[in-house]
């Protein structure tokens, strides 16, 4: 069986604030079809390290690659390759939930962004609030938006944190089936998780980061 | 003391106000009732306090009680009357004082400090007052009487157009979460609790519509008496216009307030108009100059029927506000007062769209078009065909430097003009604000920052040239003013001011926060942190710079120069912190450098050894 490319190389990094050394010396080589779970206690790192895996934190050592091309939050490349739901979301005030998809299904050039849109809007369950601006959503609709955002473009690596938190049970499972279904097809994951199903039933690997409460 | 009464005044006191009273309201037991309960009884609140520490130190015979069970059965809890509003609000003003973290030379130090700042701040308006007053007394010919006639129109037409805008923003009648929660939620009467939340919001807009109209009679001339009752006259009809829209708050309807709003707001923009029109002879109105008192009395004499009305049917409706409606404004006053405190601008205005927008909370889905970076300029677009609003106040500003050359002030046309589509181009760059203030929506994009910048600034670009077109004539001479220029001057001067105006947008609606972690900085005013202050002028500087080879009698060359570098700073973001971030990286190439040198000499002496 043919060796599958690697999508993401992490070589000895390291981030500190201060006195307090949150990594060092990892390292991580992700393929397509791998799914990594990160998992640790609450302040083990597992946020600070997908912000710099997504370029919206700087390491102090070490080096990543996404494709072979170096991270780089501002290269176009990596922003096509990398899909992300991380804590920074932002949404545009004046946009309607199905008019934020429908832009970055243009934005990336998807041929029928129309079909995508629907069907991601339906995957979702967003399809009542379509019209709704982001304001007005729930914190779990504003999930299932961020979760939609990230599965309505092409990509090769996806990084989610925590991408359970404010899903309801139903939610969890569908999350849990489709990111199975993502990895299946080729998509390289890291995401950090709380939720043992979700890292049992997606994970090919966990990575527990930081010391065990003692 | 029975275990049992032991353990109950400890659960009494935890579950009761916190540090404040002490004794429970629902006490079930008589020695418990005996002590000094709410600040209802006017009791010292330290006092309180002390007593209230007694009652929730856990006894170990309390600690025994859950172990052996009661020992007394519990009475049952004699049933208190509800307490009224009146009763409610003395017991938080009683808590409050009993707060106070400031001594009386503190207080008096403070005090002193405002009379002084509001002494200083009098004085200048006055010697303000005064010049314009000597200014205007030259002003004789019929026009300018007309125009200055027209003036306290405008004020007041202005004063209920804004009143209207700000009371459907936050209520008017509104709540802190704290009041929303521990108040609203108690048995008593809402219209009694709210009453004087009505009357703060009537009071406020009366002061401040008088204000706006005393000094803008004032300024145009007007002698005192006249003044005092345009005053008069503004102030009411603001404060009537609050009491409307609270009347309408009752009711949960806005569609009529807003309308109000809007139909003012064109109107005192077409007073403003007719007074620059009417000083530049550019047509005329036969206004009478000499019945201003009269005509000012009759004003507010309609107000004042307008303000009754309003408010008793405001006052009958109050109990029917819902909380979320009133909370609601408390929040937004909160979080604006917040970003105003930390000289936060854009933040401020950011609450305020995101309220609007779920005022809003609807709208028609519309399908985008093109794909790639074109759809992100089609989306600005169809934004701005969703919500005009900016594009009137854009139109409104084309005025500005025709009536700046009509009005002589040819040398400060290009500031005024720059400034003018800074304020109106601004509203128009909610994209351009989102994909900057947080990276995560630009992360999600397959382009570069600059390609984003540009993309979604195109729209504001465009209109900002259409405007250069449209006010080319005033820089001509067309209005009168400075007929010397050529076409090409003038045409090279109303690109260069429109390019001010959009690059100082720009620059205002990507500012970042001031960010409080780093390092402070010492001024002459005490510690501030980096960009505090500076963050107020953001916009303003490039307005400036632009225009000053313009405003010193140098080509517009010169100023269409400083614009190029500006929008090359801008679109490449070579802000302070990307610049931070590079020099660190560079820094940390360095030291690697540096420790494989020195691992490299390390090896090279142990081989020689």
């Amino acid at each position: 069986m043919a060796k599958r490319a690697t999508v993401l190389k992490v070589s000895g990094l390291r981030r500190a604030f201060g006195p307090n050394t949150i990594f060092e010396k990892f390292n991580l080589e992700v393929r397509a079809g791998e799914a990594i779970a990160l998992t640790g206690r609450n302040g083990a790192g597992k946020s600070t390290l997908l912000r710099c895996l997504v370029g919206a934190d700087r390491p102090d050592d070490g080096t990543i690659e996404v494709c072979g091309n170096p991270m780089s939050e501002t290269n176009p490349q990596v922003r096509r390759d990398v899909a992300t739901v991380i804590d920074d979301l932002d949404f545009f005030p004046d946009l309607s939930v199905v008019e934020h998809l429908d832009l970055l299904a243009r934005a990336h050039g998807i041929t029928d962004p129309d079909a995508q849109v629907d069907e991601v809007l339906e995957e979702v369950q967003l399809v009542p609030q379509s019209g709704q601006l982001p304001g007005t959503l729930s914190s779990g609709q504003r999930r299932r938006l961020a979760l939609a955002t990230a599965f309505v473009r092409p990509r090769r690596l996806l990084i989610l944190d925590e991408p359970e938190q404010r899903l309801d049970v139903e939610g969890v499972g569908w999350l849990s089936r489709r990111l199975q279904a993502e990895r299946q097809q080729g998509l390289a994951i890291v995401f950090a998780s709380h939720e043992p199903t979700l890292v049992e039933s997606v994970a090919t690997r966990v990575v527990t980061l930081g010391a065990p409460r003692g | 003391m029975s275990r049992r009464k032991g353990q109950q005044a400890t659960r009494g006191s935890e579950a009761g106000p916190r540090g404040g009273t002490g004794a429970p309201v629902y006490a079930t037991t008589d020695e418990v009732v005996e002590q000094p309960s709410t600040g209802l009884h006017a009791a010292p609140a330290e006092e309180h306090r002390l007593e209230a520490r007694e009652d929730v130190r856990p006894t170990d015979d309390a600690a025994d009680a859950d172990e052996d069970g009661p020992d007394v059965e519990p009475t049952p809890s004699p049933a208190l009357p509800a307490a009224s509003p009146r009763e409610l609000r003395g017991l938080m003003k009683d808590w409050r004082r009993g707060r106070a973290t400031r001594n009386l030379g503190q207080a008096l130090s403070d005090a002193y400090v405002a009379v002084i700042a509001a002494l200083m701040l009098g004085a200048m308006t006055v010697n303000v007052i005064i010049k314009a007053q000597r200014v205007v007394a030259d002003c004789s010919s019929a026009s300018c009487l007309s125009a200055r006639a027209l003036l306290p129109w405008a004020a007041v037409l202005a004063a209920v157009a804004t009143a209207l805008a700000v009371a459907r923003l936050f209520g008017p009648v509104l709540a802190s979460a704290a009041e929303g929660f521990w108040l609203l939620d108690a048995p008593v009467s809402r219209s009694k609790l709210l009453r004087s939340r009505l009357v703060a919001a009537l009071v406020g807009a009366l002061v401040g519509g008088a204000v706006i109209g005393g000094l803008i009679s004032l300024l145009t001339g007007s002698g005192g008496p006249e003044s005092a009752v345009w005053a008069v006259a503004t102030g009411l009809s603001a404060s009537a216009a609050v009491a409307a829209s609270a009347a309408q708050q009752g009711r949960e309807r806005h569609r009529l307030s807003r309308a109000a709003s809007f139909v003012f707001g064109l109107l005192g923009v077409v007073a403003l108009l007719g007074v620059v029109g009417v000083a530049a002879d550019w047509f005329t109105l036969r206004l009478s100059t000499t019945l201003g008192t009269e005509i000012g009395a009759v004003v507010a004499g309609l107000a004042v029927v307008l303000l009754l009305g309003g408010t008793v049917l405001a006052a009958s409706r109050l109990s029917s506000i819902r909380r979320t409606r009133l909370v609601s404004g408390g929040s937004l006053v909160k979080g604006i007062s917040g970003a105003f405190f930390a000289l936060d601008i854009g933040l401020a205005r950011d609450i305020v769209v995101q309220r609007r927008t779920m005022e809003v909370g609807h709208v028609t889905p519309r399908r985008g078009h093109g794909e790639g970076l074109q759809a992100l300029t089609w989306r600005e677009w169809q934004r701005l065909r969703r919500f005009p609003q900016p594009l009137v106040a854009w139109a409104g500003t084309i005025v500005v430097p025709y009536a700046s050359e009509a009005l002589g002030l040819s040398a400060v046309t290009p500031v005024f003009g720059a400034l003018a589509l800074f304020g109106a181009t601004v509203p128009m760059l909610n994209g351009l604000r989102v994909l900057t203030r947080t990276g995560g929506l630009a992360r999600c994009l397959p382009f570069s920052m600059a390609q984003i910048k540009l993309a979604v600034v195109t729209a504001p670009a465009i209109l900002a040239a259409v405007w250069a077109v449209a006010v080319g004539p005033a820089f001509a001479g067309v209005a009168g003013g400075a007929a010397g220029r050529t076409f090409g001057e003038a045409s090279l001067m109303a690109v260069a001011t429109a390019a001010a105006g959009l690059l100082a947008a720009i620059r205002w609606t990507q500012a970042k926060g001031v960010d409080f972690s780093k390092p402070m900085v010492s001024t002459q005013a005490g510690a501030l942190p980096p960009g505090l202050v500076t963050n107020l002028f953001r916009g303003f500087d490039v307005c400036l710079l632009a225009t000053a080879p313009m405003l010193l009698g140098f080509s517009p060359l010169w100023s269409l120069a400083i614009e190029a570098i500006t929008a090359i700073v801008l679109f490449n973001s070579f802000d302070a912190e990307s610049m931070q971030a590079k020099q660190k990286e560079a820094q940390r190439q360095m030291d690697l450098q540096k420790r494989e040198r020195e691992s490299q000499a390390a090896m090279a002496r142990q081989r020689k050894r």
